[in-house]
């Protein structure tokens, strides 16, 4: 009877144990707020038989966290209360710690109601609207908290974020325009027509007087018909009227179709509204020019580049039992030409290199130092001092290290440079006897190096934003090229005078970002023939981390950014591979040496107008990839940096070391082979 | 007689337990999975850990959570901010991330709220107050960012649970976090200047803050697991100082050898064990009567890290190591207080965690 007796006592246990399925309650559930309402939840934990019991704490958050721009619903996390800044829906957690510690969270979807619109404004920014011609509206959008947003022709997704659920219509009031059902706009006649838009029951209207087309013809002329593929040409559209007077100042609309010469590909290239073209892809293409109702073609054809060229090793200094970083070429005091590679997690060496035979690189000498990473390796102009930075030193002081090497089969440590430089030195620069060093990523210091005994710093440059990151610097002409990741490229006077800086004074007077924010180096370049500037922008981008199991991959891109107009820097073209990214590069006369990581070296023709897709455009001269069975990671290329040096194309590569190539004057030899190659 | 030894020979390898910890290796961007029998320490798996394989990520501070089925990693350096991964221990492999302040370094997950409180460090930046990030493991959101003092370091839960501490390298002071409100509850100047209030405003405190420039160096804060105390290493004074909770004041110094860097006192509660980084050696103390027992030379220089196993037996002390030398792991009987094994890991060992004792 007492083992009867347990036992039942014992099942209702069990029984009671597995009723406790506990989960949190809320009137955050289904809750719907307007902006800028606060609300102060009622939560409680219940058990599967609605047993309530309270939660001795409660904490709430933002899904989103709080190292984020979005700020869309902020929570008070002293007095447990939330407020709905953005619309849209919304993830708030609540974590109930109840009696004994135990924890229960649940995440619950919070809605935030889009603002009520109280007024739209229709704008144009151009009155001239011809017959013929699509009409380029701007919405401007006002909402009952007095907050405007603006929906322009060419942006949409303001547009889609704010209104995408509230009902939108479009009506021209007479037959002089006509509405798609894709809402573009399209002026038909000519005369006096009204535009309104109706945004959820508010409406705006423009008049918008329809010109009578004047132009009775347009003459559309280049300065080339027969082209190749990467070469700009320049249209020009003059517009006549019946009298055969030229019409100035019309909005002419450019375009193009085309069709390939060889028919396993598709005709493509781009067109610019101020009439530039250029083909990617060698074929016939017929460019036309349009006011309103008048066209006219022309045709262009354009050929392949042709600028493929063997390229081929000629020497390597192999390094197979550690990675290697960095390096430097450079003539020597007593006229031959040396070379210095860093490494890269290992022991803090750096190897020094006799490359006056490309074909014969001879490892003269190294230095060890206290570091487990020489991530950045320069050497003075004048060949007489190198400096190497330093991370992942054992007392963590890191800095920079000052070596002689006027005899670099014999270099020696002159002395060892640590303040603000603690955190780890990254890149580093030599110009006019002062060291660019960039400190702990986040800014550079500058250091007076004309005794290199005793260095001292002079001054420092930041970007003075939250957040700021910096991963090198180069210095050309006095103007200090800054990369900053998500914050672009920084032109910085150190000395150039054109905005009064000094390397004790540097003053930023120039800037350009881009959306991906991996901005990772910059080389200035003044085109040789066209005489453009632009800073040449690379990414760093590894897509899916470190891959621990084989080869990581890399992404990312060169960016061409024309800076001729210093205040209006326009990014105008990109050289991009696929599956492999960008890392370090240097350009002389109009080629481009770069090192892709995953892509090897590649050798890139960046003469003439740039515009589009350079690598499309067939403006790859050559390539290589390095890799060795004999290199750390076997058969691996990764190549860190390329530079040309006396005619060779020097490269360090994270696996094998410092090498020479040699771009061949002569085509690339085909015997091997087994495609049909008609030329 | 012979046989006899053979068969409690056997009886005692049968009855010897594994016990597993995870050592993060800071100039290698890798962390080690360490194996120990009690006889013999081995390294059962090396993975690198990060998502730029060309730069060096810095992996510092490591946590196991309470339940043992996740591991959690702090990288130092970022672009600028580092982060905090999330691993399963199953199969050591990511899980997600999420983006912290200036330098994450060490790390602790309370029992009680499940919530994860990682100091940012920022060692190599400005003289500021930096902050305590509290992160939901579950979600792998920051859901706040308390300020603290300068160069917060040695993040530490109290045995209930219910508070977290740290102390600030650069102006000397202990912090307590209540780990529910998520409030700094209390603060102690240990450099035994002016005890700032908490009716300071913030400028006046980052004045004192700046001025207050450390030569204590207070590197990490342990609370002890039954009694209302904490100790404290201070790296700049050579010394660890005691803490009362109770009436939130010092109620103890204890000269050290050069440097004490960690500290960590036995489950057990009796024994201290703080790495004397500048000596390269381990010390250990009697915590009941406070004796020094023994000072333990470690396999290589900068001792840094100290894990204690669940069953107080033995300390597990990674040490960093010198230029291009692996990082070691060391293996300490707490019982018979002498080094029993090392391992080699990758280079610059830092921020160790002990994950499991099973048979």
């Amino acid at each position: 009877m007492k083992k009867k007796i347990l036992t039942l006592v014992f099942s209702c246990f069990i029984i009671t144990l597995y009723s406790q399925n506990k989960t949190i309650i809320s009137d955050l559930d289904g809750l719907t707020l307007n902006i800028g309402e606060t609300f102060t939840p009622n939560t409680y934990v219940s058990n599967s038989d609605g047993l309530k019991s309270n939660c001795s704490n409660i904490i709430y958050y933002n899904k989103k966290g709080v190292f984020t721009s979005a700020n869309s619903i902020s929570v008070d996390v002293e007095n447990g209360s939330i407020k709905a800044n953005e619309p849209g829906t919304h993830e708030v957690v609540a974590i109930c710690i109840g009696e004994g510690g135990k924890r229960h969270s649940r995440t619950f979807e919070v809605f935030v109601n889009y603002p009520k619109i109280k007024k739209v404004t229709l704008k144009l920014d151009d009155n001239s609207v011809y017959v013929g011609n699509y009409i380029p509206l701007i919405y401007e959008i006002t909402d009952e908290l007095d907050v405007i947003r603006t929906i322009d022709y060419w942006s949409s997704d303001i547009g889609s974020k704010y209104f995408s659920k509230i009902s939108f219509s479009l009506k021209a009031l007479n037959d002089k325009i006509n509405i798609d059902n894709s809402n573009n706009i399209l002026a038909v006649k000519d005369g006096v027509s009204t535009i309104e838009a109706d945004f959820d029951g508010i409406k705006g209207n423009i008049n918008v007087n329809v010109l009578k087309n004047p132009t009775s013809k347009i003459e559309l002329v280049s300065n080339n018909e027969n082209s190749k593929t990467g070469d700009v040409i320049q249209f020009e559209a003059i517009a006549y009227d019946k009298k055969g007077k030229v019409i100035e100042n019309l909005p002419i609309e450019f375009s193009f179709t085309g069709k390939s010469f060889d028919k396993s590909n598709t005709a493509s290239g781009l067109i610019l509204q101020d009439g530039r073209f250029v083909g990617d892809v060698a074929g016939k293409y017929i460019v036309s020019a349009r006011v309103g109702n008048i066209s006219t073609s022309k045709v262009v054809n354009i050929f392949k580049r042709n600028v493929k060229r063997e390229m081929n090793t000629v020497g390597t200094g192999l390094v197979n039992d550690k990675h290697t970083s960095d390096f430097w070429v450079f003539e020597g005091v007593d006229g031959n030409d040396y070379a210095v590679t860093g490494t890269w997690g290992a022991d803090g060496t750096s190897y020094f290199w006799d490359v006056t035979e490309p074909s014969n690189i001879k490892k003269i000498d190294s230095v060890q130092v206290d570091a487990r990473t020489v991530n950045d390796v320069k050497v003075s102009s004048d060949g007489k001092i190198c400096v190497i930075s330093r991370e992942g030193a054992s007392n963590r002081k890191n800095g920079i290290i000052i070596i002689d090497v006027s005899n670099p089969y014999d270099v020696n440590i002159i002395s060892e440079y640590t303040k603000n430089l603690t955190g780890g030195v990254h890149n580093v620069f030599i110009y006019e006897n002062h060291v660019y060093a960039l400190s702990n990523g986040e800014r550079y210091y500058i250091i007076n190096i004309e005794d290199p005994k005793n260095p001292y710093e002079v001054g420092m440059f930041e970007i003075e934003k939250e957040g700021q990151s910096i991963h090198d610097v180069w210095i050309e002409n006095g103007i200090a090229y800054s990369s900053n990741w998500k914050d672009g490229v920084y032109l910085v006077d150190v000395g150039n005078g054109i905005v009064g800086g000094s390397p004790s004074n540097p003053v930023a007077f120039g800037n350009y970002s881009y959306d991906s924010g991996a901005h990772h180096a910059t080389y200035p370049f003044q085109s040789k023939s066209t005489g453009k500037f632009y800073t040449v922008l690379g990414d760093e981008i590894f897509p899916k981390g470190v891959n621990s199991k084989g080869p990581s991959e890399t992404a990312g891109f060169i960016h061409f950014v024309d800076f001729t107009d210093l205040n209006d820097p326009k990014e105008v073209a990109r050289y991009e591979i696929p599956s492999h990214g960008s890392h370090n590069y240097w350009i002389e006369d109009d080629i481009l040496y770069v090192a892709m990581y995953t892509g090897g070296v590649r050798v890139v023709d960046i003469s003439g107008d740039l515009l589009g897709d350079l690598y499309k455009q067939g403006r790859e001269i050559g390539y290589i990839l390095p890799s060795s069975p004999d290199g750390y990671i076997p058969n691996d290329t990764m190549v860190w940096g390329a530079q040309l040096y006396k005619g060779h194309v020097f490269y360090s590569d994270f696996n094998t070391g410092i090498g020479a190539a040699k771009v061949a004057p002569v085509k690339p030899d085909n015997s091997k082979t087994n495609q049909h190659i008609l030329d | 007689m012979r046989f006899l030894l053979v068969i409690i020979f056997f009886y005692s390898q049968i009855q010897a337990q594994n016990y597993y910890v995870y050592v993060a290796a800071e100039s290698d961007d890798t962390v080690s999975l360490i194996k120990f029998n009690e006889t013999e320490a081995k390294e059962v798996e090396r993975f690198e850990v990060g998502y730029l394989p060309t730069e060096i990520e810095g992996p510092h501070g490591i946590t196991v959570d309470p339940n043992g089925e996740f591991w959690y990693l702090s990288l130092a350096h970022g672009n600028p901010f580092g982060k905090l991964i999330k691993y399963s221990t199953k199969n050591n492999e990511p899980l997600d991330q999420t983006t912290l302040g200036l330098f994450p370094a060490s790390m602790q997950i309370s029992s009680v709220t499940g919530l994860l409180y990682c100091v940012n460090f920022n060692l190599h930046g400005n003289m500021k107050p930096s902050s305590v990030s509290v992160v939901d493991p579950e979600t792998m959101a920051e859901i706040k960012r308390i300020k603290t003092g300068t160069m917060p370091h040695g993040s530490r839960i109290s045995y209930d649970g219910l508070k977290q501490y740290s102390v600030s390298m650069m102006s000397s002071e202990l912090y307590e976090i209540d780990a529910i409100t998520l409030k700094v509850s209390r603060k102690l100047n240990l450099s035994n200047k002016m005890n700032m209030g908490k009716s300071m405003n913030d400028k006046m405190e980052m004045k004192m803050s700046e001025m207050n420039h450390s030569t204590i160096k207070p590197t990490w804060v342990i609370p002890h697991p039954s009694k209302n105390i904490a100790f404290i290493a201070c790296n700049g004074s050579n010394e660890i100082i005691e803490v009362d909770l109770e009436n939130w004041k010092i109620s103890n110094r204890i000269s050290t050898g050069k440097g004490p860097y960690n500290v960590e006192i036995s489950p057990d509660g009796k024994y201290l064990v703080a790495t004397l980084k500048n000596e390269g050696s381990t010390a250990i103390w009697d915590l009941e009567n406070m004796i020094l027992l023994s000072k333990i030379k470690n396999t290589t220089s900068v001792s840094h890290g100290i894990a204690i196993s669940s069953d107080s037996k033995y300390a597990f002390v990674s040490v960093e190591g010198i230029g291009g030398e692996p990082g070691v792991v060391d293996v300490i009987s707490l019982k018979r207080l002498e080094k029993i094994s090392s391992v080699n890991v990758g280079k610059q060992a830092g921020g160790i965690a002990f994950w499991k004792m099973e048979n």
